[in-house]
């Protein structure tokens, strides 16, 4: 099917009408050559010397960069498969899209982001068509967020089935997330609504509000334009606004672990992470070592720790969009080089099904849906996947039971085994051979922890469970890990009132994640806070009367050896 | 540099110069211009203990300035003692007196309602490198190492142009997620990574090595770095597992040719 065919068929049946009104807006001749020196330099490495989308670094990108040829733009202010303004293009190129390898260009000046528009309108031949000239819709200023609103929001949501893509707690986990394609039949993550720091079109609620109302063009994101009142976008921008705890994600650098008197039991977890702060740590691909990973399926992990006189219990969460439970994984699996790999170029997601036809299906322009098929048949068929998890782990089957995959979703936290001798830490992936790291391996098709000693990502070891537990659940696309293990046991010792290096790696089964392919954090500090009240008082009263005590001290030496009537001891001076 | 702290502090001193103020006032003052400055005066923030190690240096240089003279030394303690000694001067005596502990209990305050942070690592940012290295079977000599390619930029200005074509390849398959698109250090993994990526838009970096010196940050990556510099934190791969001696000097060529810049030469602080 001809993708711009159907573009231009849409745009018909719309009856926008938009030819009626404004006048080509295609820069001179000038600025368009000034565009292309500054495109030659700053965009062609990516998106392609002739705006296709095909540049050097295309292969390794996810989302891949935007093919300019098609005219088609996810962030406009214009309805639903219409082309950009010229400020709208501007206007991507200034902000980026956050989460993606579209940078933000503020150095850019708005004469140079003219040009560059101007140049990329030229790539497609739509831009100069007269009938399909496009208005910016009028997009009203966001009315003050209520919590009533988003309530009813909450409600839209449901009505409306935004559930089914972008799942029940909008984690980006609805069942036919890991179905869907874009226009040009590469697979697309559904954005994850509980983090509007990585929205493509920014996290405020205009912006949000635009997304339901303009659609993101080339994506399966639709428009609600027709269908739902102003009022109603609006509700239910500020029900997905209302999910994220901030426009920024707000990473943090230590983990404090709470001190606490109840103990520790896996087979008893409710609440015992309430008292714990948790802390929010960045997940980015592991491209320093060979098996690389570009585009890791995980951005964050949240973290909480608990620890009594005998254990320490840490908790992480992260959003998945399906729990893989099927096949197995591991820290020290192979994973050919990027450029041997026959997965390479292969987006996020494309998740290869056993059994089902080879990838290239969802390369191919004409075979978007057969894929798609290929996957609910897939799931039909699979229903074992409970048996993995015993019947204790029931409350799992919210789980959207995906397809065999040849990988499992796995996690690993870090921490060197030795005691540090200074500043000196092991090496962050994996540690290296003067400074082994133990890692607390977990595949998570298993739900049985399994230890590493690390001396390198080529050099691990595996030490057996020790005296380490885990157990693992998933929850309406998120997974939540609980690990413990004496203080003292076996490997790195936790002492109350010290900081230890701590490290994570996840491991995505549907992006077939394994061995050196994963996402990793840098080195974080685990910081085991002392027990009891900490008194401000004493402190504080201690220094001032040292102070005074030093005071006096001086003052009383000064005078007794000045004052005892030996004026003239005293140099006289203007004072 | 905060102009908005630096100028008015610069402003304050020249009005106690046109007062004739005491040494002792001097001696206060340059030791709270120096702090403020150091503390609000730098555009990047300063460490705490970098600013305790400042300040310990510039008290003793004041000790050893008002020391150096019999003149200075009662020009700064003889105020001093007139104070604490002479009659009239008791109600100053006592408010100084009970200044000083509550701003130190004061200061205790804080300290106690702050949160322990995790042990600081001042890392040498280019630490020196060693004279030479092996990269695949070559010994590459470190110091008098230049870019086989640098000279055709002068000689044959369109194999130039090749080799920084080339070099923009491999930039841009393996280097710009946590460089940036723009080198400016900012790419799309650099919020995950301490220490941050180097921003070679900076002009304290490129133009401040030679050639060999990033050939040796390229080849070794973080791994290479001597202890100071920290080499269990870097993120920078060893590239010499993923690239050829040519491609990390192509890849030396684009760096330069992007940002319009020039490498040390060879010998500028070589002594032969």
């Amino acid at each position: 099917m001809n993708r711009h065919l159907t573009a231009m068929a849409l745009l018909v049946l719309m009856g926008t009408g938009a030819a009626t009104a404004g006048t080509l807006d295609l820069g001179s001749d000038a600025q368009r050559e000034a565009g292309r020196v500054l495109y030659d330099k700053y965009c062609a490495q990516c998106h392609g010397d002739t705006g296709d989308g095909k540049g050097i670094a295309a292969d390794r990108l996810n989302p891949r960069p935007r093919d300019f040829t098609s005219g088609k733009y996810k962030i406009r202010s214009t309805s639903s498969g219409n082309l950009p303004t010229t400020r709208d293009l501007m206007d991507i190129i200034r902000k980026g899209l956050p989460y993606t390898s579209m940078p933000p260009w503020p150095q850019l000046s708005e004469t140079e982001l003219t040009e560059l528009a101007y140049y990329l309108k030229a790539f497609a031949p739509a831009f100069a068509d007269p009938d399909f000239l496009s208005e910016p819709l009028d997009l009203p200023e966001p009315p003050p967020f209520t919590e009533e609103s988003a309530q009813r929001g909450s409600q839209v949501y449901t009505e409306i089935g935004c559930g089914l893509c972008h799942g029940e707690l909008a984690r980006g986990d609805g069942r036919s997330a890991p179905t869907l394609t874009d226009d040009w039949g590469d697979s697309i993550r559904v954005a994850d609504l509980t983090k509007r720091w990585t929205f493509r079109g920014g996290p405020r609620r205009k912006d949000i509000f635009r997304a339901f109302t303009t659609a993101l063009n080339g994506t399966p994101m639709p428009s609600y334009a027709e269908s739902m009142s102003v009022e109603k976008r609006w509700e239910l921008t500020d029900y997905v606004w209302s999910l994220s705890p901030g426009d920024d994600p707000a990473y943090d650098n230590v983990l404090r672990a709470k001190k606490i008197s109840r103990q520790i039991d896996l087979q008893d977890l409710d609440g015992l992470f309430d008292a714990a702060e948790q802390a929010y740590f960045p997940v980015i691909g592991q491209i320093m070592e060979p098996g690389r990973e570009f585009h890791p399926s995980a951005t964050g992990v949240k973290v909480r720790a608990v620890y009594n006189e005998i254990d320490l219990a840490v908790e992480l969460r992260w959003n998945d969009m399906r729990a893989e439970t099927s096949g197995s994984n591991g820290p020290d699996l192979e994973v050919p080089r990027f450029e041997d790999d026959p997965e390479r170029g292969a987006s996020a997601g494309t998740a290869r099904v056993e059994g089902s036809d080879d990838e290239d299906d969802f390369w191919g322009d004409e075979e978007e849906s057969s894929g798609e098929d290929d996957f609910w048949a897939e799931e039909e068929e699979v229903s074992d996947e409970d048996d993995f998890w015993g019947d204790e782990e029931a409350e799992a089957d919210g789980a959207p039971s995906g397809p065999e995959t040849e990988f499992s979703d796995a996690v690993a936290i870090q921490f060197p085994s030795q005691v540090l001798s200074g500043n000196r830490k092991p090496y962050f992936i994996f540690g290296d051979g003067k400074s082994p790291v133990d890692i607390w391996f977990m595949d998570l098709a298993r739900q049985r922890p399994e230890m590493f000693v690390g001396r390198g990502s080529s050099a691990l070891e595996s030490q057996g469970m020790g005296e380490l537990s885990a157990v693992a659940s998933f929850d309406r696309g998120q997974w939540t890990v609980v690990y413990t293990r004496p203080l003292r046991d076996g490997g790195v010792i936790f002492e109350e009132g010290s900081f230890l290096p701590m490290a994570f790696s996840l491991w995505d089964g549907f992006n077939r994640e394994r061995g050196n392919k994963r996402g990793l954090t840098r080195w974080v500090s685990l910081f085991l806070e002392p027990g009891g009240k900490k008194s401000v008082t004493g402190p504080v009263v201690k220094v001032v009367l040292l102070t005074l005590l030093v005071e006096f001290l001086i003052i009383g030496l000064v005078r007794r050896r000045y004052r005892g009537g030996v004026q003239g001891a005293v140099p006289a001076s203007r004072a | 540099m905060n102009l908005w702290v630096v100028l008015p502090v610069l402003a304050v001193m020249a009005l106690l110069r046109l007062l004739k103020v005491g040494l002792l006032t001097w001696v206060l003052v340059w030791w709270g211009a120096l702090y403020i400055g150091m503390r609000y005066g730098l555009a990047a923030p300063a460490p705490q203990s970098v600013i305790t190690l400042y300040m310990s240096i510039v008290t003793l240089s004041l000790a050893a300035y008002v020391g150096s003279s019999r003149e200075r030394t009662e020009g700064v303690l003889g105020p001093m003692i007139r104070l604490m000694s002479e009659k009239r001067y008791t109600p100053l005596l006592v408010a100084i007196a009970l200044l000083i502990p509550g701003l130190a209990g004061y200061n205790a305050y804080l300290a106690a309602g702050l949160r322990e942070e995790p042990p600081y690592f001042s890392r040498t940012v280019h630490p020196a490198p060693p004279p030479q290295i092996t990269v695949g079977e070559r010994e590459v000599d470190l110091i008098r190492s230049v870019n086989p390619y640098r000279e055709l930029e002068e000689s044959d200005p369109q194999a130039f142009e090749e080799h920084a074509r080339a070099g923009r390849e491999v930039y841009y398959e393996n280097c710009f997620y946590c460089h940036g698109d723009a080198l400016g250090g900012d790419g799309m993994f650099a919020h995950g990574l301490d220490p941050l990526p180097s921003d070679f838009t900076d002009a304290g970096v490129l133009p401040n090595f030679q050639e060999s010196f990033f050939f040796w940050r390229v080849a070794k990556g973080g791994p290479g770095l001597p202890a100071e510099g920290g080499p269990w934190d870097s993120a920078m791969p060893r590239w010499e597992q993923f690239l050829d001696e040519d491609e990390m000097w192509d890849v030396l060529i684009f760096l330069y040719d992007f940002t319009d810049r020039t490498p040390r030469e060879v010998g500028e602080f070589v002594n032969e």
